[in-house]
Parts: C-alpha cells; sequence; structure tokens
C-alpha cells in the first residue's frame, strides 16, 4: 500500500471515531422526558417518521421542487455509495479481487450523474438570492468536497488515478464529522425525535385526507 | 454593576445551548443544512419575499451561537463554520425574527427535507431572549397581566362574575328553565372548565354557546371565578418560569375545586401549553383527566350525550385548523367528526388539516402590537385560502384565531362570520325537554 492509502485509512478511522463517538454520546443523552398523558404511538409516530412523512408527495421541499429534490437524490445516492465503493477498494485490495467490469461502468454512469447533481446543487447554491444569503463557507466546502469524491472516484476506476482517490477521500473524511455533512448521523435523531414528538400526542401518522 | 449583570445573564442565556439534558437540542441544532426548500412552506417568506424570513436562517441565528460557543471548530474558524458572537446586532437580529417572524406554527417541520424542529429551536432563542430582558414589552404584559391577576387581559373578578350571570340569565331564557346554570366555584364537579379572557371580554356569546352545549349534555361542571385563563403566553415569550406559574394556577384551581377534568376552553396555544406542556413546565404527571373541548364535544357526540341536526347549519363552513391543535396536537379527526356532524355544508380549505397555513395571530404575534403591519400581510394568505372556498362561515377552536381571522375578514373584505366549535355545535343542538 502507498503513503496515501495509510493516510485515506486513517482518516477513514478518524471519521469513524468521532461518528461513533457522537452517537453513543447521542444515545447516552437519550429522549426528552416527557410527563403529559400519551394518547398516540410513539412507535408509529416513528415509523411514520421515517416513511410516510418522508415521502416526495407529504413534502413540499420535494414535489414543489423536483429538480432540486431529485439532484438531491441521485446526489446522495452517489455519496453513499461512494463510500461503500471506498470500503471496497480497500478489501478488495487486501484480496486482490477485481471488480466485474459491467460493474465499473455501471458505478462510473451512478458516479458522473451524482457529480452532475452536486455541481448543479452547488451552482443553485451560488445563484439564488435566498441560499447565497443563508450560506456559510461550511456549505460550500462540504458540497465542493463530497463532488469531488464522485469525480475522484470515477477518475479511480476509469484512469487509475489512485493518488488523487485516495487524497480526496482523505480530505473528504476528515471534513465529514466537522462538517455540515455530520447530518449524516444527525437525520436519524431528527426524524426520531420528529417521531417521538408527534407520535405521543395521536399527530403521526397523520389520516390520510380521504379517509377522514 | 449594570454591564456585569448584562454579561451575567448573557452567560446563563447561553448556557441553555450547552450540550447535555437530552439529545433533541443537540440534534436539532447540527442538522440543518441550509437547503432552503423550507423558504415555501413558510408564511412569512411566502407573504413578505424576503430571504431574511427563510425558516432556515432562524434557525441559524440560534444554532450559529452554539457553533460559536460550545464546538471546538466554531471556535478555531468561525468563519468557516458560520459560528457567531451574541452581540448587540445579533440580539436584534432574533428579536426581529425569533419573536416578530415566526408563530411557531411549525407548518416548515413537516416540509424540511431533514426534520429540523424549527419552533422548538427558535422557542429556544426566546427562552434565551428571556432571561436576557429581551422580550418584546407589549407581549411580556401580556404575560404579567396573566401573572399578577390570574388571567391575561387582567379582567377584574367583579367584572367576569358579572358576565357570567349575564350569560346564564340568556341561558335561562333561551332554555326556558329557570334551573339552566352557569356555575362559578363549586366543588366536586366532573368539568372544570376554562376560557380565553377574550371570551369574556369581547365575545360572551362563545360562553353561551358551551354552556348550551354542556346544558344539553345534562354535564356536572364548574367555572373559577379567579383562575379560569387557558391561555399561557408564558409558551410565547420563552420564559419557563412564567410559563410554569400559569400552569400552577390551573392545577391548584383544579384541585382546590376538587374537580376530576381539566377541559381546556377553545385556544390553541393554551391548549397546548396545558395539556402538552403544563405537566412538563411543573415537572409532574396530572392526576386529573386533562382534554380540549374538541375531545369533550366529540366524546359527547360519540356517546349520545348530545344530539346535532346538522340541518340547522346549512350555509357553506369551512375550518381554520388552530396550528396547536391540529398539527401539533392530533386533532385532526376529531375536529371532522364533530364538524361533519353538525353542518351540511363543509368546503376545505387547500390546503388543509396538518399542511395548513397558520392564520398569522400565532406565537403571541397577536399581542405583539409592533408587528401588526406584518401580521396582517401575512394574513393575505389565510384570506385567500378561505376565499377559495366560497364559505361563509369559519369555524375554528381557537380564540387567538377567532381574532386574527375577524382581522384578516374586515381587512381583506371577505364577508364571512367567524364561529368556534361551541357556537357551530350550539346552533345544532336538538334539545330535548
Amino acid at each position: 500500500m502507498e503513503w496515501y492509502t495509510y493516510l485515506a485509512l486513517f482518516s477513514a478511522f478518524v471519521c469513524v471515531g468521532v461518528f461513533t463517538y457522537r452517537l453513543v454520546y447521542l444515545l447516552s443523552l437519550g429522549m426528552p422526558k416527557d410527563l403529559s398523558q400519551q394518547i398516540g404511538s410513539v412507535k408509529k409516530g416513528i415509523i411514520y417518521s421515517f416513511t410516510g412523512a418522508m415521502s416526495p408527495t407529504a413534502k413540499e421541499s420535494a414535489y414543489l421542487h423536483l429538480p432540486t429534490y431529485t439532484a438531491g437524490l441521485l446526489y446522495h445516492a452517489g455519496i453513499f455509495t461512494s463510500i461503500l465503493f471506498f470500503v471496497w477498494v480497500i478489501i478488495s485490495g487486501f484480496f486482490a479481487i477485481d471488480t466485474p467490469q459491467f460493474v465499473n461502468y455501471a458505478l462510473i454512469l451512478l458516479f458522473s450523474v451524482s457529480a452532475i447533481a452536486g455541481i448543479s446543487i452547488l451552482i443553485k447554491r451560488f445563484i439564488s438570492p435566498e441560499l447565497k444569503m443563508l450560506s456559510i463557507a461550511d456549505d460550500y466546502i462540504s458540497n465542493i468536497l463530497t463532488t469531488l469524491a464522485q469525480i475522484a472516484t470515477v477518475a479511480y476506476i476509469y484512469w487509475a488515478a489512485a493518488p488523487f482517490y485516495y487524497i480526496v477521500m482523505t480530505a473528504l473524511f476528515l471534513w465529514m464529522p466537522f462538517g455540515k455533512t455530520k447530518h449524516v448521523l444527525y437525520f436519524f435523531f431528527a426524524r426520531i425525535h420528529l417521531g417521538f414528538f408527534y407520535g405521543r400526542r395521536n399527530a403521526w401518522p397523520t389520516v390520510r385526507k380521504n379517509r377522514i | 454593576m449594570n454591564r456585569d449583570k448584562t454579561i451575567d445573564k448573557k452567560e446563563l442565556a447561553l448556557e441553555l445551548l450547552k450540550p447535555g439534558g437530552d439529545s433533541k437540542l443537540i440534534t436539532h441544532l447540527n442538522s440543518c443544512v441550509r437547503c432552503g426548500l423550507c423558504a415555501d412552506s413558510c408564511m412569512y417568506y411566502k407573504a413578505l419575499g424576503e430571504a431574511k424570513f427563510v425558516p432556515s436562517v432562524k434557525v441559524d441565528l440560534v444554532s450559529s451561537l452554539y457553533r460559536r460557543y460550545y464546538t471546538k471548530s466554531g471556535k478555531i474558524a468561525p468563519t468557516v463554520f458560520g459560528a457567531r458572537d451574541l452581540d448587540k446586532e445579533m440580539e436584534e437580529k432574533m428579536i426581529d425574527l425569533l419573536f416578530g417572524a415566526c408563530t411557531m406554527c411549525g407548518r416548515c417541520v413537516k416540509h424540511c427535507s431533514i426534520g429540523v424542529d424549527i419552533p422548538y429551536v427558535v422557542r429556544k432563542g426566546r427562552e434565551m431572549l428571556a432571561i436576557m430582558d429581551l422580550v418584546p414589552e407589549t407581549l411580556q404584559s401580556t404575560v404579567d397581566a396573566a401573572i399578577n391577576t390570574g388571567n391575561n387581559m387582567a379582567i377584574p373578578t367583579e367584572e367576569f362574575v358579572d358576565t357570567i350571570k349575564w350569560m346564564e340569565e340568556e341561558l335561562i331564557d333561551e332554555m326556558g328553565d329557570e334551573n339552566a346554570r352557569i356555575p362559578l366555584d363549586e366543588y366536586d364537579k366532573d368539568i372544570f372548565y376554562t376560557l380565553n379572557p377574550r371570551e369574556p371580554k369581547f365575545f360572551p356569546l362563545s360562553i353561551g354557546a358551551i354552556a348550551k352545549v354542556f346544558y344539553a349534555a345534562k354535564e356536572s361542571w364548574t367555572l373559577s371565578s379567579k383562575f379560569y385563563d387557558v391561555t399561557n403566553y408564558g409558551f410565547f415569550n420563552g420564559n419557563l418560569k412564567e410559563a410554569a406559574q400559569i400552569s400552577a394556577y390551573l392545577y391548584d384551581e383544579i384541585h382546590k375545586l376538587r374537580g376530576k377534568r381539566l377541559i381546556l376552553g377553545e385556544c390553541g396555544h393554551g391548549s397546548r401549553a396545558h395539556r402538552w406542556e403544563g405537566p412538563n413546565y411543573l415537572n409532574k404527571k396530572y392526576d386529573f383527566d386533562n382534554i380540549t373541548v374538541v375531545d369533550l364535544i366529540g366524546e359527547y357526540i360519540r356517546t349520545g350525550r348530545i344530539k346535532v341536526d346538522k340541518s340547522l347549519n346549512k350555509e357553506i363552513h369551512t375550518i381554520h385548523d388552530p396550528c396547536n391543535l391540529i398539527r401539533s396536537g392530533g386533532l385532526m379527526r376529531e375536529l371532522r367528526f364533530i364538524v361533519d356532524c353538525s353542518v351540511e355544508n363543509l368546503v376545505e380549505m387547500t390546503p388543509y388539516g396538518e399542511d395548513n397555513f397558520c392564520c398569522g395571530g400565532g406565537g403571541g404575534a397577536l399581542a405583539m402590537s409592533e408587528y401588526n403591519e406584518r401580521r396582517l400581510k401575512i394574513g393575505k394568505i389565510k384570506a385567500d385560502q378561505i376565499s377559495a372556498t366560497g364559505a361563509k362561515i369559519v369555524i375554528t377552536p381557537c380564540h387567538n384565531c377567532v381574532d386574527q381571522l375577524l382581522q384578516i375578514n374586515h381587512t381583506y373584505k371577505l364577508g364571512v362570520t367567524i364561529k368556534t366549535i361551541a357556537e357551530v355545535v350550539a346552533d345544532a343542538l336538538v334539545i330535548e325537554k
């Protein structure tokens, strides 16, 4: 293994370590103590929070903004796959396993589309007055790093550009726990808290309006 | 000396953001990705069109302070991570946006791509401002009135009792029954009922309406002549001690009168504050049933304790869903059940239920006269919703909403009548003698 592979591996361990620490910390803090008389189901509320409440038909942020929503989905699909691909690259390196060619082509397609989606989201942040006002450096850095990770993965698969790939992944892993990319962890807790809050009040799951 | 006190208060305010307690605060302070997709779900942004009204801007005010004072990254590289100081400029922004541009209606929460509990974060910001004595005076005076007199309009007990006696005479006349009563300060009743002080002050007929419903149900009930106020503006000003004090008034009074069930009158935030937050303010489980009047009327109809005839309400009705009762209170189904039983022709607004827009009067906005112009501008969204239904009557089980809807009705010349749920049900009652 080259030095840059070790560097990427080290940064991946740091990333996983920080997230694990935060996960344990959040779990140790637990849910809010609520002494009010519960009437609904927390379990149903939490399940709904991750399912029906996330449906694009239930969210204005999705159905009023379909191009951005679609770009976001593709972007996230690419991000998660690229992280899994990194794990695969390390494992396959140890055991000298080749990735089938058709899988490589499929991945190149996914990462390319994901990178385009990331760039389009970045452009939107640059040109929308609302987003410009809202944005901080973290928003741009997080986007550029994750988009670059898709491009680097394509470069690694297609041109075997290993140094570029590992250095970009190193930067991404070191940034992830500190930039807004940390929402990869907090997202799940936010959904759980919403399910807890609305579930115990019997507000979630919401009623299908044609069934009232 | 004063400067030291200011610094102490700032430190105390910032303590509220210190990680610990439970995982809710730290989760929501770390979750927003500033995608800005919440903008279209906020009536302030939709009506006024300025970027500063986007809900995530409001979240960022509070979370940037958290990053500045409680994260290493924010301390080391504040510009990169958007970590800001709690200075004069920040305080002014917080007052303007957290008090003056958010009713904490929660509509943005449902539509947030992540699920950030935006009103929860806004309320945390208000709590910080309350510690720093930066609550708008208009809102604070409403809370002060409730703390000092037992009701937020500072209605003297004699005046309240007179109004109740007047309504009782009306009830006797309407029912043709000398035994019809509006009981005051009676012990061991099944129901301890509460009112929004706007009822005795401006809308006494709504007291007559609920009294008629209780008469029809042959209910054993009472009002308190002193602590009848269902509102809790401590829920809005962010002062948890004051919120707890106001909750304690009702808690202590029902115990004093040995009532069995606390029925929260027609007030959205008041119902939420006492039903869902009260036990947490007071740090104890309630040892009595604590439900809203919507639940109670639904129960009456289901169990046959009252009979309603929907043909008595023939005009086109629509429902304005109070945010705290419906989106955050889970009463959408129950409210529809009552209205379906009581009116012949219901046309829903678009959108409605948990997606409904706030009337614009929530979050203490009605009390903060300095934001009146803004409040009426955002009310245009509700005015358009009402107009599109073609309804002549708007039903809402919340007196704060009633007030805002009356002003919207006047401002946008809607020509509708606003009614509470008790008024609609009272009009549909079939009373067997």
